[in-house]
């Protein structure tokens, strides 16, 4: 009898520790949003680039990490005035907090150093992605979630669709080709008319890898002509031998590109004009006949 | 209906001759037309949204119909049924093959077709007076069928590709699945033309049949515009029962079943 309204007790103890650890971090979270909720707040870095440190509670509550707190990400930053930053560049400030991604995501990370956009981070390109370029900062949303999944067309397309940046890298504007084609045409239609439903059509990743993505001629791509038919398979498994030239490669058809689509295109092109034109001009010309008989008739 | 044309008598005969019809589609080419129509629209309903998947209009509709992948559905729902419709008619005109009958089919593009399209323009210009004089189909209407021949013929041979193309990998080069999207927008958009400019001008805005030509409803047309609009098959038919009296009197009983005039069906 004692035994047990010992463990209770221990039980309720336990409890209310969790309610005051629980309690104590929301209002950590409180306290720093008391001055992060403030709009258009930002930290100048001594390269003269500014970075936003604005933070909307309500964007943290959505978020998948609404349960850390701000120090397990931001640590050492308790005291005000917080510590000046180490980073001296945006894009230092940038690595810094990737690090501290990779605290818990270790896989993802070793993923990422492998692929072609962390392999341009080593080479210290200034333009790569990194973790919070797809991912966000404070309004992470799980993978799996439709809102996640049926938006990154676009935010792959935040790069891979900017005329500059392709012709800095030399990368094609893939966004625009796949924003037209059938799977991009699907992902649309989920993302403006059901954003509670996954898309069940191929996105980037589906294609091009997730964290390891590699550039389309590496050998090990899925995408490379090798591999391309292995990757379609993967959601067309009936797929015929011939299937993989369905795709054209972000390429948009011309004489020598896709040629049957462009001729095609071209063909409709021509056709619709020319046969508007006929019978529009015979309609017109109909009217106009019964309209000047009428008037003759009305005349005699 | 002999009870009418006997009211109609006693109007008066130029009134009569106004009124009287003649069986012109049987029921069974009704309900072609019917099922045709129905498929056409809700294909071309559920099936310019996707084309047109930028604009506000095609998003809405996708919403109204409960997403992509139900507009789908119905998209392919209503292919069948068009399918269907294809099969049959061409079940029909095999039949008659089969039967033996004889002639030209009334659908075929003859020269005649060619000359009265120029005449056609000349008397639209005021070159000429005279109207072409016209057999049982236009040039027009032969043109709004040939459309849907070979529309139905590129949609579905299109949509199929595109329906299955795993399968189609298979025996095709896989090319051959965008180009099939691009044919089947294409034709859309030369169908949805062809349909205004053409077919609904000729068989509802023109002033003539304004607001629409009971003929394809009813299966029937008055004796009047058939002596006006097909002249030649209108001599025919008076030719083969005799004063234009008699044949009012004739076609008036004209049954149900009799696939229209006597003619080179």
């Amino acid at each position: 009898m004692r035994g047990r309204v010992q463990r209770i007790t221990w039980w309720v103890i336990l409890l209310a520790a969790g309610c005051g650890l629980f309690a104590v971090r929301s209002l950590a979270q409180e306290a720093c949003l008391q001055c992060h909720e403030t709009e258009g707040l930002s930290i100048t870095l001594p390269s003269g680039e500014s970075i936003p440190v604005t933070v909307k509670g309500k964007d943290l509550a959505a978020s998948v990490h609404r349960d850390l707190s701000c120090t397990t990400c931001h640590p050492g930053q308790e005291k005000y005035p917080h510590p000046p930053l180490a980073a001296k560049t945006a894009r230092e400030f940038r690595v810094a907090s990737a690090r501290i991604c990779q605290s818990c995501h270790s896989d993802a990370a070793s993923d990422y150093s492998q692929s072609v956009h962390g392999r341009g981070l080593k080479l210290g390109l200034a333009d790569v992605p990194t973790c919070q370029s797809c991912h966000t900062a404070h309004t992470v949303k799980p993978a799996k979630d439709p809102a996640f999944r049926n938006n990154i067309p676009l935010v792959c397309g935040n790069c891979h669709g900017d005329p500059q940046l392709a012709s800095k890298y030399g990368m094609k504007e893939v966004y625009q080709t796949y924003a037209t084609e059938f799977h991009g045409v699907t992902t649309f239609f989920y993302r403006v008319t059901k954003p509670q439903e996954v898309s069940p059509a191929a996105v980037c990743y589906d294609c091009h890898g997730i964290h390891d993505v590699k550039a389309v001629d590496a050998p090990d791509s899925p995408v490379n002509k090798q591999n391309l038919l292995s990757t379609c398979r993967k959601c067309h498994p009936q797929a015929g031998a011939l299937f993989a030239s369905a795709w054209l490669e972000h390429e948009r058809p011309a004489l020598g590109k896709a040629t049957l689509v462009y001729l095609v295109s071209l063909f409709y092109t021509i056709l619709i004009p020319s046969v508007v034109v006929f019978l529009g001009v015979h309609t017109v010309l109909d009217l106009w006949r019964w309209l000047m008989d009428r008037l003759e008739e009305r005349r005699r | 209906m002999r009870r009418k044309v006997k009211e109609m008598g006693r109007k008066g005969s130029a009134r009569r001759a106004s009124t009287a019809e003649i069986q012109r589609f049987s029921l069974g080419r009704r309900i072609e037309h019917f099922l045709l129509m129905i498929s056409v629209n809700v294909l071309a309903f559920t099936g310019l949204p996707q084309k047109y998947f930028y604009t506000g209009w095609g998003q809405r509709i996708i919403q109204l119909l409960g997403g992509i992948e139900q507009t789908r559905f119905i998209h392919r729902t209503f292919a069948l049924v068009l399918v269907g419709v294809s099969v049959y008619h061409l079940g029909t005109l095999l039949w008659q093959v089969l039967r033996g009958v004889s002639g030209s089919p009334p659908m075929a593009l003859t020269m005649k077709d060619f000359r009265d399209m120029v005449d056609d323009f000349r008397y639209l210009l005021g070159f000429t007076k005279e109207r072409p004089r016209y057999d049982r189909f236009d040039y027009q209407q032969k043109l709004d069928y040939w459309f849907v021949v070979w529309g139905t013929t590129i949609f579905i041979i299109t949509g199929f590709i595109m329906w299955f193309p795993e399968w189609i990998s298979r025996y095709l080069p896989g090319i051959v699945i965008p180009a099939a999207r691009v044919a089947h927008g294409g034709e859309a958009l030369l169908a949805v033309y062809a349909v205004i400019l053409w077919h609904f001008y000729a068989a509802h805005f023109r002033p003539q049949v304004f607001p629409f030509d009971p003929a394809m409803w009813t299966g029937k047309i008055t004796l009047k515009r058939l002596r006006e609009e097909h002249p030649l098959e209108y001599e025919r038919i008076i030719k083969t029962l005799g004063t234009p009296r008699d044949a009012e009197a004739q076609t008036a009983v004209c049954s149900e079943e009799n696939e229209g005039p006597p003619g080179p069906v």
